[in-house]
């Protein structure tokens, strides 16, 4: 196990695509910081063209808590697409290069490939969320926004890490989408189907039974209150994606 | 006698109603050198993924190194070195970084290891290249320094003499030579290439729709290829005539030149040479012919 997580380790340091999920979630943070430029002060920004001259926003007000929670919610939209890449990549590589066939008889058995694939891809994910939990916070600072206090940075720090975790779990089935379909284009169609999914059964008011639109509700709507069955349904799909990832790429013919 | 390296007993595998392989009962003793050969398709390929547990056969079963097969049955891939297909590798990673992942999920190797294989199969120029810049022959010997890499006491290659030049390809039967000479190792090998089987292999199965058709040790080979005496003449009817009248049996080609193929002629060409000459014909070619391993190949299949 420590083997395969050396190996994973090694290959995800040599790609681009850490890089590339680090620069789209950058520019994630610099949107965030952008928008609470603009709530700052909408005069100005329709004065430097930022908004349209009869635009006006309306997405509260320009301070901590509302920048917290904006930073949650691209976690939870943002995270579905880029930590699932991440997935899409650990896992779609090994078929879309055909190096799978060299992962399959060694002594190292094939479950701790998978599972240092998903700790890799964790811990992956969790330096993401960090990144941009400090990065938000420096913009933020900048900015200038009020109402920082101990309470308000741990509560709000305290829900971009659930709802990042609550994403991160939610991208099981992406891997496994990406073994079966031994590549990269299933798994990112279960991706697009994760996000326009999610909308639609938000939009229609069931948000908090589907697991996929658990994550952006609890990040919006902060309320601990209506979450519970929620992230069971999130832990529960988590969960049997990991497992079914396992059992595939232990038991599935390799045969292409 | 010590248990065989290979036993495969009633091996079939069927995807719906295909039947990609069909009731292959294998046998390979430590140290031989087994080549299955076949044409594109004929199984050789789900054959190999059977033997390395890539493939979970229908029915019958496969004993590698005396054990059998099975998700739970890893530890014996320590024994086992392999190369499927096209060679693969990952284009970040240098050559060496390439061999350094297969080094550790084949278990703790000395990291000498690594430069050695590098130095054994000529890659020390590319050593510190991105795999992704390999030609294919390069990339095959990568291929191969993985499959050697942990001195395994059996080889599986499939086509082991893909993309490499002729020179690669006599570098490469020579240290498959080596390696089964000195070390006696165990090599399985699937091949198209007719003439490298027989130059390699000391056992050649041929398989042909699924099915194993015929084994023969690679020393009998030239027993079951047939041969032929071809005389060429300036004036092939006349020399026919001569040679039908002295008790042969000539077929006359549409290139003019004529074929015998009875033991006779085949065992003394010089008694055809002497009636020709005394008929006033005299060859001006004289040779035994021997079937190449291409209408053996097709004939065994076809029958």
């Amino acid at each position: 196990m420590i083997d395969a997580l050396a190996t994973e380790a090694l290959k995800t340091r040599r790609s681009r695509v850490p890089l590339v999920t680090a620069v789209v979630f950058t520019v994630a943070v610099l949107v965030g910081g952008l928008f609470m430029f603009i709530l700052q002060d909408q005069e100005r920004a329709r004065s430097l063209g930022l908004i349209g001259t009869k635009a006006a926003l309306v997405g509260g007000q320009a301070d901590w808590p509302t920048y917290f929670s904006f930073l949650a919610q691209i976690t939870a939209v943002g995270g579905i697409v880029v930590f699932g890449l991440v997935s899409v990549w650990l896992f779609g590589r090994e078929f879309s290069q055909n190096t799978v066939k060299d992962l399959l008889a060694l002594p190292t058995s094939r479950t701790s490939i998978v599972a240092a694939k998903f700790v890799v891809a964790l811990v992956w994910c969790l330096a993401l969320t960090f990144q941009l939990l400090v990065l938000g916070l420096l913009i933020g600072v900048a900015l200038g926004l009020p109402g920082l206090s101990a309470e308000v940075l741990a509560r709000g720090a305290a829900v971009i890490v659930a709802t990042a975790v609550m994403t991160m779990l939610l991208t099981t089935p992406i891997a496994f989408a990406s073994s079966v379909g031994r590549g990269y284009l299933p798994g990112f169609g279960v991706i697009i189907a994760s996000v326009f999914c999610a909308q639609i059964v938000a939009a229609l008011g069931y948000g908090r039974y589907f697991p996929w639109s658990v994550p952006a509700l609890f990040s919006g709507l902060a309320g601990p209150d209506q979450v519970p069955t929620g992230v069971l349904g999130v832990v529960l799909v988590g969960a049997t994606g990991a497992v079914a990832t396992a059992l595939w790429w232990r038991n599935a013919d390799q045969d292409r | 006698m010590t248990s065989p390296v290979i036993d495969t007993r009633g091996l079939t595998k069927r995807y719906g109603d295909v039947v990609a392989v069909e009731d292959l009962s294998l046998t390979v003793a430590a140290g031989e050198t087994y080549a299955l050969l076949g044409l594109n398709g004929a199984g050789k390929m789900t054959t190999i993924r059977m033997l390395l547990g890539m493939v979970r056969p229908t029915s019958g079963s496969v004993h590698v190194l005396g054990t059998a097969l099975g998700p739970g049955a890893h530890g014996l891939w320590s024994r086992v070195g392999y190369l499927v297909e096209t060679p693969a590798a990952y284009p970040e990673l240098t050559v060496r970084e390439n061999l350094a992942v297969a080094a550790r999920l084949r278990g703790v190797l000395p990291r000498s290891r690594v430069s050695e294989m590098i130095e054994r199969l000529k890659l020390t120029a590319y050593a510190d290249k991105r795999a992704r810049t390999l030609s294919l022959g390069n990339a095959q010997r990568l291929g191969l320094a993985k499959a050697l890499l942990h001195e395994p006491d059996l080889l599986i290659l499939d086509e082991p003499a893909n993309g490499l030049d002729p020179a690669g390809v006599a570098e490469i039967r020579d240290l498959l030579r080596e390696l089964s000479r000195d070390q006696g190792v165990t090599v399985v090998l699937s091949s198209h290439i007719l003439t490298e089987v027989a130059r390699l292999a000391t056992r050649i199965g041929v398989i042909h729709r699924g099915r194993l058709v015929r084994e023969l040790e690679a020393a009998d080979l030239n027993a079951f290829l047939n041969q032929r005496l071809c005389v060429s003449a300036r004036d092939p009817e006349s020399a026919e005539r001569a040679l039908t009248t002295a008790g042969f049996a000539p077929v006359r080609l549409d290139t003019g030149a004529l074929v015998l193929t009875d033991a006779r002629s085949v065992r003394e060409p010089d008694a055809v040479a002497t009636v020709l000459v005394a008929a006033g014909c005299p060859p001006t070619r004289l040779v035994v012919e021997q079937d190449d391993l291409e209408t053996f190949f097709l004939r065994e299949v076809e029958s």
